[in-house]
């Protein structure tokens, strides 16, 4: 097992552009229908957030100069995502995860593990059906992650704050920070897994009884420069994914010496499902003349009993 | 005898050569002149697994995995936090030695990790399609009742599953760790492992799972854990260390799952 390869692909708190008012062009939103490269034209000049050369918010399949018929936001580009945007009308699909199962978001399969680079990857039904349906139902996937989570507030955040009902109790000093009446961990993590309709992804490093009032959020990928910054000054920390060599062993060692903290982990699809419905809401002021729709994922996870 | 003395015996043994560019596999507290009193194995050095080797008289820990929660136990990353000064206090005070036993570990044949992993799961060798190929043919079940299973015998009560629970399965990849195998290999029904990166990484096994169950694939992946899944061979890590360290007692204290999970 060799870790070489990992990266920090999250950088929280990295400080984001004032989002510039929106300026529609009148003669563009009188104009036919927009193409899917011209829905990225407009999100670029209206996100407020310097576009950076090294992304991987860019086209994933289809032809940018498709015409868009309806948008889809969505935290992860699943055929059932894109069975449902095609049932709404919707051919373009903006996506804060990947398409094709990595980072890379390549349309073809890796090569396996001990097959060597060389060789071509072995056929995979399910990359094939995904092609398929992309291409018989002419969608386009462009994806939106490392430039979305940069706008200020960060939207995932806010858009998981709103979900679990908590817009009025934000701090006033941090917009992502809440103060919330006091209850205990357990009714705590009752309550965000009723809320956010959790199946069996949810974990918690913490004191069952622990008194909650103050809790932090991290949605995404969350590495342990942060949790470090975070878990000290609030209660309870709610965060996507984390590595279990970091924060959650941070969070027992904290726990087992009697600090009051505790770790909520959602999972990184169902920390950033609010995000991408805050994505439809602005995408609808940037693009008036297309119609924006939120497709949730919602929780991948499930645990026997 | 010391701390040296036994990471002496342990490269002596191990019958892999000695990484020495490793930043793992190195002292994390204490040093090679530490005097032992006996010697205990987990998969991570916790706070709390430091305290009960020291209250039972064991100086000297072999874990896995991390002390201060980063990778290469890097105290810049960490020091700036009043729990790592605790954390080292205590070490420093109980005079406890920490030598981490981590890539010697997944090189070594058998690689203890998945020998462990595999005993607690109940997939004999009898199952495994080659010895090392940590691949199983079982008789066919659901990944309902596989997964139900598996959370019996391992006990993990934040064990996560994606898949449709009534795919037929029979064909198991073993993972241990973070090295979880890809599950678009054809040849494979299911992979349990211990954690994986669930999107952005080099294969992402959730979303692949979501997208065969719902072209009707029978595929599942089932995550233990991290602790969960490695803890298991720090059994055979002890009991192999303590075949030539007879002169202090050698066992496995278990740092056990950090997660509860809401019902």
């Amino acid at each position: 097992m060799t870790r070489v390869s990992r990266r920090e692909f999250v950088r929280l708190g990295a400080a984001g552009a004032v989002a510039a008012p929106l300026v529609l062009d009148p003669t563009r939103a009188r104009a036919a229908a927009p193409t899917a490269q011209d829905v990225v034209d407009r999100i670029r000049k209206s996100l407020g957030v310097e576009w950076r050369a090294d992304t991987v918010d860019t086209f994933k399949a289809g032809d940018p100069s498709a015409v868009v018929t309806g948008i889809a936001t969505t935290s992860l580009a699943t055929i059932d995502v894109m069975r449902r945007a095609v049932k709404a009308g919707a051919n373009m699909i903006v996506t804060s995860g990947p398409t094709f199962y990595s980072r890379a978001d390549r349309p073809t399969p890796p090569a396996g593990r001990g097959r060597g680079a060389a060789a071509p990857p072995a056929p995979d039904p399910v990359f094939d059906a995904k092609n398929q349906f992309i291409r018989e139902n002419n969608l386009v996937v462009w994806r939106f992650s490392d430039h979305w989570r940069l706008r200020t507030p960060n939207p995932f955040t806010t858009g998981l704050i709103d979900t679990l009902g908590w817009t009025r109790n934000r701090a006033t000093d941090d917009p992502l920070r809440v103060i919330v009446p006091s209850m205990t961990l357990e009714s705590l993590v009752d309550n965000v897994n009723g809320k956010l309709n959790a199946r069996g992804g949810m974990r918690v490093v913490g004191n069952r009884q622990l008194r909650v009032r103050t809790i932090g959020f991290v949605p995404g990928s969350v590495a342990i420069q942060t949790t470090l910054s975070v878990l000290p000054r609030v209660d309870a920390l709610i965060a996507g994914e984390i590595r279990e060599w970091e924060s959650s062993e941070y969070a027992r060692d904290m726990v087992s010496e009697g600090l009051p903290r505790a770790l909520i982990l959602l999972g990184r699809t169902l920390s950033e499902d609010p995000g991408m419905k805050v994505c439809a809401e602005w995408l609808a002021t940037v693009v008036p003349d297309v119609r924006c729709r939120w497709m949730p994922v919602g929780d991948p996870y499930w645990r026997p009993a | 005898m010391t701390a040296g003395d036994v990471v002496e015996r342990i490269r002596k043994n191990v019958g892999v050569p000695w990484r020495d560019a490793t930043y793992r596999d190195t002292f994390k507290a204490g040093g090679p002149a530490t005097p032992v009193t006996g010697i205990a194995t987990t998969a991570f050095a916790s706070f709390d697994v430091v305290r009960r080797a020291v209250a039972e008289g064991l100086n000297m820990i072999v874990p896995h995995e991390v002390t201060f929660w980063n990778d290469r136990d890097d105290a810049a990353i960490v020091s700036s936090d009043p729990l790592y000064t605790q954390k080292l206090d205590f070490l420093t005070r109980n005079n406890v030695v920490i030598f981490r036993m981590h890539d010697h570990m997944h090189d070594q044949r058998p690689d203890f990790l998945y020998v462990g992993s595999a005993r607690e799961l109940g997939l004999d060798a009898k199952y495994e399609t080659a010895p090392g190929s940590h691949r199983f043919t079982i008789q066919e079940t659901t990944l309902g009742r596989l997964a139900a299973e598996v959370k019996k015998r391992v006990g993990a009560r934040a064990l996560r599953v994606v898949g449709n629970p009534n795919a037929r399965v029979s064909r198991i990849q073993l993972g241990v760790g973070y090295a979880t195998p890809s599950v678009n290999d054809a040849a494979i029904d299911v992979v349990i492992s211990g954690e994986q990166q669930e999107v952005d990484g080099g294969f992402d096994n959730p979303e692949y799972v979501l997208d065969a169950v719902e072209l009707g694939i029978p595929k599942g992946w089932i995550m233990l854990g991290h602790a969960v899944s490695e803890e298991a061979g720090m059994l055979e890590m002890a009991q192999w260390i303590g075949r030539f360290v007879t002169e202090v007692p050698v066992r496995l204290i278990k740092a056990g799952e950090p997660f509860w999970a809401p019902r």
